[in-house]
């Protein structure tokens, strides 16, 4: 194998790693920027996205319907739940949420094994993106390009979004003073519920896209919320930016590394969290440790 | 050599420069103020003196040893304490309690993890002595976070003269308070500062407990020392009028 | 109010030690498996309640010490009562380590490594196949002779008073240690770290001190789990069992040491009414903590405290 070819088709698997990856630090980081809450549930409402995203192809026999329906499921779902359970935490301290949505963990991946059953689940790829192409004589698979092509295109949404809508407006306006948004006249509240359903439902559609990738299963979540976390800190939390080099950064790792050491993937993630809390606890570009 | 040194302390926040290359010597059972409009630096400094911050450049010198670098914990270990401008308490344990704890940090066996009867005794004599100074002995069983804006501020201080620190930091310690409260805890300040032994930095926005109880005053405008002096040598400087007057920060 | 406390304690004890002379085997096994649970939760109150060190990882310690008290029964002739406090001890001097690490970050950082620490384990115990078992676990572990040749604690009754020996003694320890300096020290960093760390306590020391001990008391749990069903596996390390351990401390009532046994009694008592008829414990615990957390964070024991001050003043 030459090495060139090598080191591209890994640069390219690590780059779609890092597009999944990308999906879930953002929605986390949002929901913490302006809530400043970290969202343990975040690995379950990517699983979910996978598991509905398997039901919706079935249900309608197309990938890319599962794709638009998966999210907003998912993402609905996640703000009835900050309206109804998680608004009643704002005044008390931040291990209440961290305890809420542990819970809410719990109770997600359970409802997911009685609805979908244990065994892993397989969502084909759609057969327009299934087979490979041919990289300096490297096969590839075209899912893996098309994930490249997907992280970015959701990363440029995101920050137009972020940048040129109202809503997107107030989002970073309550970011960084939530009363002052107040008192220009904005129900707070919704706002909050909005991101965190934009969060869930971001985490969702992750879970969709990684669905042909890893075969939806129930031991993903932990390991996602750890995963999300780690690009989150190395990002800083709230950051927007962040989030897209903290995904970079621990794709590369990940890929690299599972390379070249497969038994300690988990070892990896955990030095490098630990390194960049060492280094900066308040993550690279952080607002807050 | 002055008892606390400062030369020039100098904090930077990105482009903000926070402290600006600050020099300040205080003389032993000094109490001086330090005062400027807000965003003048002042906490920054309070943080740069006892170790919550370290500075980008310059040293902090106390008793003639190097505190510049030095944790928190080890600051506070050399006799500063201090009180926050936001109140910081422990809000369910009572005002003895706090007090006591505050107390017991200065014990030898503050760490014990059996028994306690002895270290608990000898930090309860200090917590009811520093209780009536500040008056707040008709409050000692109250859980801290219950009591009143103006009891909380005292409280603080209490929980500092417990340690009883050779250099007491106060962050605005009349803040918040009303005329009567403020009139009230200048009286106690004022008797407890009397001898002469606690040496004190003191930020006050309120200039009438300024000239009350400072022997020194020090003013920061943008991080910076614009003027130091007595208070009449202050009153009278046309940098801080103009500082104070027009073209605040 | 204390001595009526203590009195209640000492009831409650002689219950417990009368248990085996009346109740059905299938009864004391479970009894003795609550027992180990809380012994689980209250280590891990010592963290959560008393310091607000909320730790997602607590089956690291139980895991650690059930494997080494596998490990230490099934291959040397080290006697029952030593191998289960040599693996506690063990425990406690790995948690050091891994409270170093872990107390470098605060907040949902400390969290959220002790989650990671805890997945670390459990990913290497299904790799570390000579020491662990993988998968499979180690099976067979006996209950060897105790030492000076007792057989006494090998016996059903008797390992029940094992456990029951082993409660018993780490809560007069914890109750001791929450009551002494240092446990009013842990109460500072519990209600204002920033305050205790400026009153100049190196909080530090103090946060890796007792997640040591926590995982020491949390390793012996485990290490007498071991010899109690005879067997150990990687179910010990999952994260859903950090879970159970963390729902027992909240739901029994953090803080007060009693309230995580009486938490995991509830969670066996339920679970195994659940089990009767559904296998999805986690959806109906969730559910619960969830509750419990939103409207009664005091927990059962912190409601029947505050019940029974109420009702005696009213």
């Amino acid at each position: 194998m030459d090495f060139l070819g090598f080191l591209v088709t890994q640069c390219l698997n690590a780059l779609s790693q890092a597009a999944l990856l990308f999906f879930l630090g953002v929605g986390l980081t949002l929901i913490f920027g302006i809530m400043r809450i970290v969202n343990f549930a975040h690995g379950a409402f990517f699983m979910l996205g996978a598991y509905v995203g398997y039901s919706a192809v079935h249900v309608t026999g197309s990938f890319w319907a599962s794709l638009i329906a998966a999210p907003l499921l998912v993402g609905a779902f996640g703000a009835a739940f900050e309206l109804g359970i998680l608004r009643q935490l704002y005044r008390r301290d931040h291990s209440a949420f961290l305890m809420v949505t542990f819970g809410l963990t719990l109770i997600m991946g359970e409802a997911i094994r009685l609805l979908w059953g244990v065994a892993a689940l397989e969502v084909p790829a759609p057969k327009s993106l299934s087979g490979i192409v041919f990289i300096l004589d490297e096969p590839f698979p075209i899912y893996r390009l098309f994930l490249i092509g997907a992280g970015i295109v959701v990363a440029i949404a995101i920050w137009q979004f972020l940048e040129r809508t109202r809503l997107g407006l107030l989002i970073r306006a309550t970011s960084q003073n939530a009363e002052m948004v107040h008192a220009l006249g904005t129900d707070v509240r919704l706002v909050r519920s909005a991101v965190f359903g934009i969060g869930c439902g971001l985490a969702g559609i992750g879970g969709v896209f990684a669905a042909p990738l890893v075969t939806a299963s129930l031991g993903m979540a932990p390991n996602a919320v750890i995963d999300t976390f780690v690009i989150v800190i190395i990002g800083g939390m709230g950051s927007f930016a962040g989030s897209l080099i903290g995904a970079l950064l621990v794709a590369f790792v990940q890929v690299f590394g599972t390379y070249y050491f497969p038994d300690l993937a988990l070892a990896l993630m955990y030095l490098l969290m630990l390194a960049v809390l060492v280094i900066r606890p308040g993550g690279l570009l952080g607002k807050e440790a | 050599m002055a008892f606390l040194e400062l030369d020039g302390l100098t904090r930077r926040f990105g482009g903000i420069v926070a402290v600006d290359n600050v020099t300040m010597s205080v003389a032993a059972g000094e109490v001086r103020a330090v005062i400027g409009p807000n965003g003048a630096g002042k906490s920054t400094l309070f943080n740069l003196i006892t170790g919550v911050t370290k500075p980008t450049s310059g040293t902090v010198r106390f008793d003639d040893h190097a505190l510049t670098g030095m944790s928190a914990y080890s600051v506070c270990q050399r006799g500063v304490s201090r009180t926050f401008q936001i109140t910081a308490l422990f809000p369910e344990m009572t005002a003895r309690e706090n007090v006591r704890l505050s107390a017991q940090a200065r014990h030898a066996r503050r760490w014990q993890p059996w028994g306690g009867g002895t270290v608990f005794a000898d930090a309860e004599k200090h917590a009811d002595v520093a209780l009536e100074r500040l008056g707040l002995t008709h409050v000692a069983y109250r859980p801290a976070g219950l009591l009143s804006h103006g009891d909380q501020r005292l409280l603080e201080v209490a929980m500092a003269l417990a340690q009883q620190p050779r250099l007491l930091l106060l962050d605005e310690p009349t803040q918040g308070l009303s005329v009567e409260e403020t009139e009230q805890a200048v009286d106690t300040l004022s008797s407890l500062l009397a001898d002469g032994v606690m040496t004190v930095l003191l930020v006050e926005h309120d200039m009438e407990v300024v000239f009350r109880l400072a022997h020194m005053i020090t003013v920061l405008h943008r991080g910076a020392v614009i003027a130091d002096g007595t208070p009449d040598e202050v009153r009278s400087n046309e940098d801080v009028q103009r500082a104070y007057l027009g073209g605040l920060a | 109010m204390a001595i009526k406390r203590n009195s209640l304690l000492f009831l409650a004890i002689c219950v417990l030690a009368l248990a085996p002379t009346g109740l059905p085997p299938y009864v004391m096994t479970l009894l003795t498996e609550a027992l180990i649970l809380g012994l689980c939760a209250m280590s891990l109150d010592l963290m959560v309640g008393y310091t607000r060190l909320l730790s997602f990882g607590h089956a690291a310690a139980y895991g650690l010490g059930a494997y080494a008290a596998g490990n230490l029964l099934l291959h040397t002739s080290i006697p029952l009562v030593f191998s289960v406090l040599l693996a506690a001890l063990f425990s406690g001097i790995v948690a050091i380590g891994v409270a170093w690490v872990c107390t470098l970050a605060s907040g949902v950082s400390f969290s959220m490594l002790t989650l990671a620490f805890a997945q670390l384990l459990y990913a290497v115990a299904f790799k570390w196949t000579s020491v662990t078992g993988a998968s499979d676990g180690l099976a067979g572990i006996p209950r060897s002779p105790g030492p000076f040749g007792i057989t006494f604690f090998q016996g059903r009754a008797g390992f029940y008073y094992l456990v029951l020996a082993c409660l018993v003694a780490a809560f007069i320890f914890c109750r001791s240690l929450v009551q002494s300096p240092f446990g009013a020290v842990l109460r500072g960093i519990r209600e204002n770290e920033a305050k205790t760390l400026s009153l100049g306590y190196n909080t530090r020391r103090y946060k890796i001190a007792v997640v040591a001990i926590s995982f020491m008391l949390g390793g012996l749990a485990g290490a007498l789990y071991a010899p109690f069903a005879g067997f150990t596996n990687t179910e010990l390390l999952f994260w859903l069992f950090s879970g159970q351990v963390l729902i027992m401390v909240i739901v029994g009532g953090a803080g007060t040491l009693i309230g995580p046994v009486i938490g995991a009694a509830f969670f066996m008592l339920v679970s195994n009414m659940l089990s009767s008829w559904t296998d999805s414990w986690a959806l109906f615990f969730g559910a619960i903590f969830i509750l419990f957390v939103l409207f009664a964070p005091q927990g059962i024991w912190g409601l029947a405290t505050r019940w029974r001050s109420l009702s005696s003043t009213g």
